[in-house]
């Protein structure tokens, strides 16, 4: 999923501890949505949700029927304001490669989000629906299931979820720990040949 | 003459006072309004002297009594009276030159302070757009996506609920309104 360069959506940044939009860009965002309700209900219906999606990324029609599924939590057929900038902090979050961060700070939100059903638990097959939305790699996903089950019911209940979240931010935070010495080693080496070239060579 | 310069520091504080009342307005009627009257106080220092010069002539010849094209009213004068008169059109002179002077000085000062207080309008309109608005460049991208997208489910509506369904109607008139705005907004600039 790629936001479309160049759109409103794309100047637009979260905070990357929290993950939220500033109040300037929320502000920015609701004089938008407030274009885009041409019914003055404070809701989209399915019809200006789906080419307001399809117009900004490149997200396929039955991937956009899915969120709208996804966020029509009362199922209404319409969203309103609240579940707009969600989708839009879900949609930023990809963009930026926040995933982890995102669910971790968000982590009940995001399980009702992929508690379809209500019955407070999530099964693989939900969280493989999302899967293009919250970047879950599929060998990630049989590691959740296999390592958080406690429970054993195949299903994940919040406090297995927030386990995962846990485990994931850890492995993220190394990660960019991985990549930051590699770049800081990388600029001593470059640096040190720069030296080695600019000084002249001793006669002796 | 002096009128001019006046009136524009007077057109400046006008607008100085009404952005306080109309603080909701259209940003860019600030814009444009402290462009316009910029305009007015476009005018060299020199012109403003020309003017006031042409002042204290008329107000000297007023001041004296005297038309100095009367020869005949002259040589029925004693010649004390005559030197008496010329002293007199002389201190006159002086003091209407020193009035000039200060005259000019004052204007300078308004055309000064009117300039310092154009200078500052465009600023606050500046911070009034940032705090209270949008910047500019960003409603217009908004704007303009919002007509695509709209334009694009206009079409949507009309295959599923036909051309004379209200809300295809309602839907064509905010499309409407939006590429008004986007007009309006372009022939201002």
């Amino acid at each position: 999923m790629k936001l479309k360069q160049g759109s409103f959506l794309w100047y637009l940044y979260l905070d990357k501890i929290y993950c939220l939009l500033s109040v300037r860009n929320v502000k920015a965002l609701m004089e938008y949505f407030q274009l885009l309700d041409v019914h003055r209900k404070n809701t989209l219906n399915d019809v200006l949700f789906f080419h307001f999606l399809h117009h900004v990324t490149n997200l396929n029609r039955p991937q956009i029927m899915i969120i709208f599924d996804m966020l029509d939590w009362n199922a209404v057929g319409e969203i309103g304001f609240d579940q707009f900038y969600m989708l839009v902090c879900i949609l930023l979050s990809h963009q930026n490669h926040l995933e982890e961060q995102f669910i971790y700070r968000h982590s009940r939100p995001v399980f009702e989000l992929l508690d379809l059903d209500g019955d407070l638990r999530i099964s693989l097959d939900d969280l493989k629906l999302y899967n293009f939305l919250f970047n879950i790699k599929k060998q990630e996903l049989k590691e959740l299931y296999h390592n958080f089950d406690i429970t054993g019911d195949h299903r994940l209940n919040y406090k297995e979820f927030k386990l995962f979240t846990l485990f994931s931010i850890d492995k993220y935070q190394e990660r960019q720990k991985a990549e930051k010495k590699k770049q800081h080693l990388l600029n001593k080496t470059v640096s040190k040949q720069g030296a080695l070239f600019q000084s002249p060579p001793v006669l002796t | 003459m002096e009128e001019k310069p006046s009136k524009a520091s007077g057109e400046s504080l006008v607008h100085h006072g009404s952005e306080e009342s109309h603080q909701q307005s259209d940003i860019r009627k600030l814009w444009t309004t402290a462009t316009l009257s910029q305009m007015n106080l476009n005018l060299p220092l020199s012109k403003v002297e020309e003017w006031s010069d042409t002042d204290g002539s008329s107000f000297c010849h007023q001041k004296s009594g005297v038309d100095p094209g009367d020869n005949n009213f002259k040589q029925e004068l004693d010649e004390h009276t005559l030197s008496k008169l010329e002293l007199h059109r002389g201190r006159s002179l002086g003091s209407n030159l020193e009035e000039r002077e200060s005259r000019t000085e004052a204007e300078k000062s308004s055309s000064m302070s009117s300039l310092s207080i154009l200078k500052q309008t465009p600023h606050r309109a500046y911070w009034a757009e940032q705090q209270n608005r949008l910047p500019l460049p960003l409603t217009e991208l908004m704007e303009n996506e919002a007509v695509e997208i709209l334009t694009k489910a206009l079409q949507s509506y009309r295959s599923g609920i036909g051309k004379d369904h209200f809300l295809t109607k309602q839907l064509q008139r905010s499309i409407e309104g939006l590429k008004k705005r986007r007009n309006k907004r372009l022939h201002v600039s």
